[in-house]
């Protein structure tokens, strides 16, 4: 199998530079024949795969040996592919740069000094690279839609239950999407179609059919109104990053499409990421109650039941992890359930109905994903309570709020980096979704 | 400009600890000093929330408004075999995975 053994070469060599890989698979064999044939997948290391270790990227599942694969697994297995990497990631999921693995920081292939983003972060590097066609990720608050722009790749997140999660550690369950990296948007339409479909395991999975949008897709987005999201534009602080935004939107007025603002109330902006982080942590520090080290991870000795809970699980998880879980246990604390947990449920309602409501003018809302290229691993500074850190860096969790399906491609260079543009769409409706961004693929491949 | 919140309560080291106590785990002393000042930023952070009015809205739990179904017949449907799973567990007696005494 060439195509396994050079993946398997190129990986090995981007190891030694990105550490984008926990595991790299030498023996994986195709067994079955379909339009996954021939290419190399590699997985993220919170997806499980039956007898190959899996460590959703914390030292605590470190020795982990799943009994069984994921139901993502089974179906790409099914059409043909051929699994050659677990890539690295932030503990559970829990972290946009990529630095808080137990395996250490992974770094951006375009430039080493520089984060490959997260949570998803070795699986956006090694497509990036080109050591594999495509990778899964998952996407909680934008781990897969971030760090495919600050390194030049797709990065899809569709409908929320439109992809089994059976098999995929959680973060928090009501935001967790499954989504993937590819080269291009027509092999993400593609993913859509293999991956897509109702699984009885998964008790949040959409009863819908597979899509089927790969065999007639095209970027004919004539009539198309894509929306441009005024509040995250006016936040961008890179000057370069809009001056392509607009070069893009010009080029596809020309191709047709209509071009208008929208816009929302900008408080709901800047509460999108408080809104995230009391929701995800707090149903993160639950859904991670069973990592104990009694039924399977990696557990340390203690003379009693409580001591061996205490010595697993605190070295077992990070710093950054067990601060998660302390924010998370803090908002379910009977005294703040109501004015934090409750209130973010009901802020998660007002931006969502509010966001909708923009969809009902508009096929897509297209923003740039970021403010700027990605930023460096040591020396940038972060103005938190800033517009461009609450709203441009962190609106694309709307689409995880309201569970719509969500692109990232590539747009022109940023400081001769890479830098992406996102788009979102009605639930249920990729067929535009990847419509659109096809049309977006074209503008910026033709440089117009 | 900063919109700290007067309804929730201070963080101190008494209390962080008391909450990692609760989740099982331990935290350094420099790990305590640490989130000690990043819960002065968080505050600021939690203040956002309460510049929405949400007087009459329903928290959300879930994304979509259709309910799935997610009852079913109480039949064994998927089962995984009992050495595979065990073979994860630190220790095993008898097909059971084994814990430190409870009751001394």
């Amino acid at each position: 199998m060439m195509v396994h053994k050079d993946a398997i070469y190129k990986l090995n060599a981007l190891q030694a530079t990105t550490n984008a890989c926990v595991t790299i698979i030498e023996d994986d064999v195709q067994t079955h024949d379909g339009v996954l044939s021939g290419i190399a997948i590699a997985l993220k290391d919170n997806v499980v795969t039956q007898g190959i270790l899996t460590t959703g990227g914390s030292r605590l599942l470190s020795n982990y040996i799943p009994p069984y694969d994921a139901t993502i697994v089974k179906k790409m297995k099914a059409q043909g592919a051929v699994f050659v990497a677990k890539t690295s990631l932030d503990e559970l999921g829990m972290g946009g740069t990529g630095t808080t693995g137990f395996n250490g920081v992974v770094r951006n292939p375009h430039d080493l000094t520089r984060q490959a983003g997260g949570s998803s972060s070795g699986s956006a590097v090694v497509v990036a690279a080109k050591a594999v066609e495509i990778a899964i990720g998952s996407d909680t608050g934008d781990s897969v839609r971030k760090p495919a722009s600050f390194v030049g790749v797709v990065g899809t997140k569709p409908t929320y239950g439109r992809i089994s999660r059976y098999g995929v550690i959680p973060y928090a369950s009501s935001l967790d999407h499954v989504g993937y990296f590819t080269a291009n948007v027509k092999q993400a339409a593609l993913m859509c179609d293999v991956l897509s479909g109702h699984d009885p395991l998964d008790l949040t999975s959409l009863p819908l059919p597979s899509t089927t949008i790969h065999d007639t897709l095209n970027d004919n987005v004539s009539g198309k109104v894509f929306g441009v999201f005024k509040e995250v534009v006016e936040a961008v602080d890179d000057p370069q990053t809009l001056v392509n935004f607009q070069r893009l939107c010009d080029a596809l007025v020309a191709k047709g499409a209509t071009v208008k603002v929208v816009s929302m109330n900008e408080d709901y902006l800047r509460a999108c990421l408080a809104t995230y982080y009391i929701i995800a942590n707090c149903e993160a520090t639950t859904n991670h109650a069973n990592l104990t080290g009694v039924n399977f991870g990696l557990t340390q000795h203690g003379e009693d039941i409580e001591s061996v809970l205490t010595h697993t699980r605190s070295y077992g998880f990070e710093f950054s992890t067990r601060k998660r879980f302390v924010i998370g246990s803090y908002g379910l604390k009977d005294e703040n359930q109501e004015k934090l947990f409750r209130k973010a449920q009901k802020v998660r309602r007002v931006i969502v109905n509010t966001f909708n409501s923009l969809l009902q003018t508009c096929d897509g809302v297209l923003a740039p994903a970021t403010t700027s290229c990605a930023p460096l691993l040591e020396g940038d500074t972060v103005n938190m309570l800033s517009n461009a850190h609450l709203i441009a860096e962190n609106y694309m969790v709307i689409a995880n709020f309201a569970g719509l399906p969500s692109i990232t491609v590539p747009s022109f260079l940023v400081k001769g980096l890479p830098h992406g543009v996102n788009l979102t769409c009605k639930a249920e409706d990729e067929a535009t979704l990847f419509t659109m961004a096809l049309a977006i693929e074209s503008c910026v491949q033709e440089g117009v | 400009m900063s919109f700290r919140s007067s309804t929730y309560i201070n963080m101190n080291k008494t209390m962080i600890l008391e909450l990692a106590n609760e989740l099982n785990f331990k935290l350094s002393e420099e790990e305590l000093n640490t989130m000690v000042v990043e819960f002065e930023t968080l505050h600021d952070l939690l203040g956002l929330l309460e510049t929405i009015d949400t007087d009459g809205v329903e928290a959300m739990v879930y994304p979509f408004e259709t309910p799935l179904v997610a009852l079913r017949e109480d039949e064994v449907t998927h089962e995984l075999p009992q050495d595979a799973v065990l073979k994860n567990a630190y220790r095993v007696k008898d097909g059971y995975v084994l814990v430190p005494k409870v009751v001394k």
